[in-house]
């Protein structure tokens, strides 16, 4: 085998290695960690209290009506 | 009842602030890359007409060897793939590990070394090549001394994203992380795997045109896919207020791409000297592909579901949801791409370059502009200036692509069933694509118009001409401060003192 052969193989053989195991590693360690646990908090974990569910957060500039399906953009409002 | 609004009221303010924080932290890098990619997408989009143009115009700009075809076509390919789209794709990562992980920027002085870095290497490749040092291997046609800040650039975006990565305050890794992750693990091994066996101890034989087509189809489905479906997993449900259909299905979408995209780039060297074997086993992982794409799609189509009218009201929504309708009609139509059958008649035709560009500009590029036109406001405070101008940008995109696309793969079809027809002379099929071609520039000058339209609308921000939001629909909410607050002298999120309303 010459030199560019061994090269070839050793980073294919290499690749193989790495980068498998870090799947193995990465999805053991997903388990381990509860992140298949609850998928349902998984989905709402981009929300917060500020850009709840239910709540639009992007509009054109100029909007300043409502949807049709009368959904309120968030306004600040204090009840008092 | 009071006091539970009061509660809740304080709630969203603690909320509302960190959010504020994490994003001004993200402010200086996050443009920095922004800017930049934008910077090489007009680049690209000149570049782009000029090769458009020069395929049905022949003597359009002759004379000079700087702008012949093969060498801007080149040019072109670097300055929006690695200018343009790996500039944008690492600003996204940037920002979504922040608020996903909910810890602020650090490091910001890497991520700025690692932007000159990557835009310097950029350069060197596009100016490179055009003027001559090319080294005529697809994708990989930047000059050789380019490589290292390629390499470097995106190991210290790598790097930054472990490191904040180990420090997030959310526990719970969302998909879009997954695919964060992901994307800038793979692409770093790609690149340096690719450039080894190809230019620096290179490889013999038909190994450099199957690692060449490896790292050219997993650019594409390692780095940039993974990155703009995380983009859409985060973009869609937040602007609707909606969480994912499925979470099930968007974790087993991403795991199931980890699996067989790899496998699928041999399938453009079908009919060439490779081992049948390979060819044979890239087209079953692109037949695999269906299942994180339908994920994907189903997923996507139920969370929109009831809520299509929005498409209306929000600019972000609006390119993303049209991206992610691109991501699943270029994936669908790539599997069927990778059957010989097929293959027979689009292989080396323009279809190939119609589907190339659905898959880049439709579904990659698109989502982007969807990303920018949400979190650019975000972290600079300052509405867009011109809901018109962010129109013409949305239709000039949409319609630009939709011709690029319609024309190529009509015209390329054709084009593939005459060059397998012995009794057609070659000179009639290059008459025949001639109108097709046409319509390639006019799609392509469509779609400048619209980037200059972005340009504009993203230099009046920066520049600090676009107005203030105080009230209204949210592009971001300015929260008034409880009247309890813990936070004595706190300010809102553009920075003025807060008002209780």
């Amino acid at each position: 085998m010459e030199s560019a052969d061994i090269a070839v193989l050793l980073t294919v053989v290499g690749s193989i290695i790495c980068f498998g195991g870090a799947a193995v590693l990465a999805l053991g360690w997903a388990f381990r960690n509860g992140q298949f646990d609850n998928f349902q908090r998984g989905a709402l974990s981009i929300f917060d209290a500020d850009e709840p569910v239910g709540e639009p957060t992007d509009f054109f500039p100029d909007y300043r009506g409502r949807t049709p399906d009368q959904d309120q953009p968030h306004h600040w409002t204090r009840e008092t | 009842m009071a006091v539970s609004v009061l509660a809740r009221d304080e709630l969203r303010w603690q909320a509302a602030q960190e959010r504020v924080t994490i994003d001004r932290s993200c402010r200086g890098p996050v443009l920095a890359f922004c800017a930049t990619a934008l910077f090489w997408l007009l680049v690209g989009s000149f570049l782009a007409l000029v090769a458009s143009t020069k395929l049905h115009s022949p003597y359009f700009l002759t004379g000079s060897p700087t702008w012949t075809f093969g060498r801007v076509r080149m040019a072109h390919l670097q300055a929006v793939a690695l200018g343009w789209s790996s500039l944008a794709a690492m600003a996204a990562c940037l920002w979504l590990m922040c608020r996903l992980a909910r810890v602020e920027l650090v490091y910001p002085r890497m991520l700025y070394l690692a932007c000159t870095l990557w835009n310097l290497a950029t350069a060197l490749a596009v100016i490179g090549i055009l003027l001559g040092d090319g080294t005529s291997v697809e994708w990989l046609d930047a000059p050789t001394y380019s490589h290292p800040f390629f390499v470097a650039g995106v190991g210290l975006v790598t790097a930054w994203v472990v490191a904040t990565f180990r420090r997030r305050r959310e526990q719970h890794v969302y998909v879009t992380q997954w695919y964060i992750l992901a994307a800038v693990f793979w692409f770093p091994w790609l690149y340096t795997v690719a450039t080894l066996m190809i230019f620096w101890t290179p490889a013999t034989g038909v190994i450099q045109p199957i690692v060449n087509w490896w790292f050219n189809h997993n650019f594409l489905g390692l780095w940039l896919t993974p990155i703009g479906v995380g983009i859409a997993y985060y973009i869609i449900p937040k602007i609707l207020g909606r969480p994912i259909h499925s979470y099930y299905l968007s974790i087993t979408g991403f795991w199931t791409l980890a699996l067989f995209y790899s496998w699928a780039g041999m399938h453009h060297l079908i009919g060439g000297p490779i081992p049948a074997w390979l060819a044979t086993a890239s087209t079953v992982g692109s037949m695999m592909m269906f299942i994180p794409v339908i994920a994907v799609a189903i997923n996507h189509h139920m969370t929109m579901i009831g809520h299509f009218h929005r498409l209306k009201y929000s600019p972000a929504l609006r390119f993303t949801v049209f991206g992610a309708i691109a991501y699943t009609a270029v994936s669908f139509q790539g599997s069927i791409e990778s059957l010989k059958d097929f293959s027979e008649v689009a292989h080396f035709t323009h279809y190939t370059v119609g589907h190339a560009h659905l898959g880049v500009y439709g579904f990659l590029a698109m989502i982007l502009f969807g990303l920018y036109y949400y979190m650019i406001p975000r972290l600079t405070g300052r509405e867009w200036y011109s809901s018109k101008l962010i129109r013409l940008h949305f239709w000039c995109s949409a319609i630009g692509i939709t011709l690029y696309f319609t024309a190529l793969s009509i015209g390329g079809w054709w084009q593939g069933r005459m060059l397998n027809n012995p009794n057609v002379p070659f000179a009639n099929i290059v008459m025949y694509v001639q109108p097709y071609l046409a319509l390639r520039t006019v799609a392509g000058i469509l779609m400048t118009i619209g980037h200059i339209a972005f340009a504009t609308l993203f230099v009046i921000n920066i520049a600090g001409w676009g107005r203030h939001r105080s009230s209204g629909p949210t592009l971001f909410s300015q929260p008034p401060l409880p009247l309890s607050s813990p936070w004595p002298g706190a300010t809102n999120i553009i920075g003025t003192p807060s008002t209780h309303l």
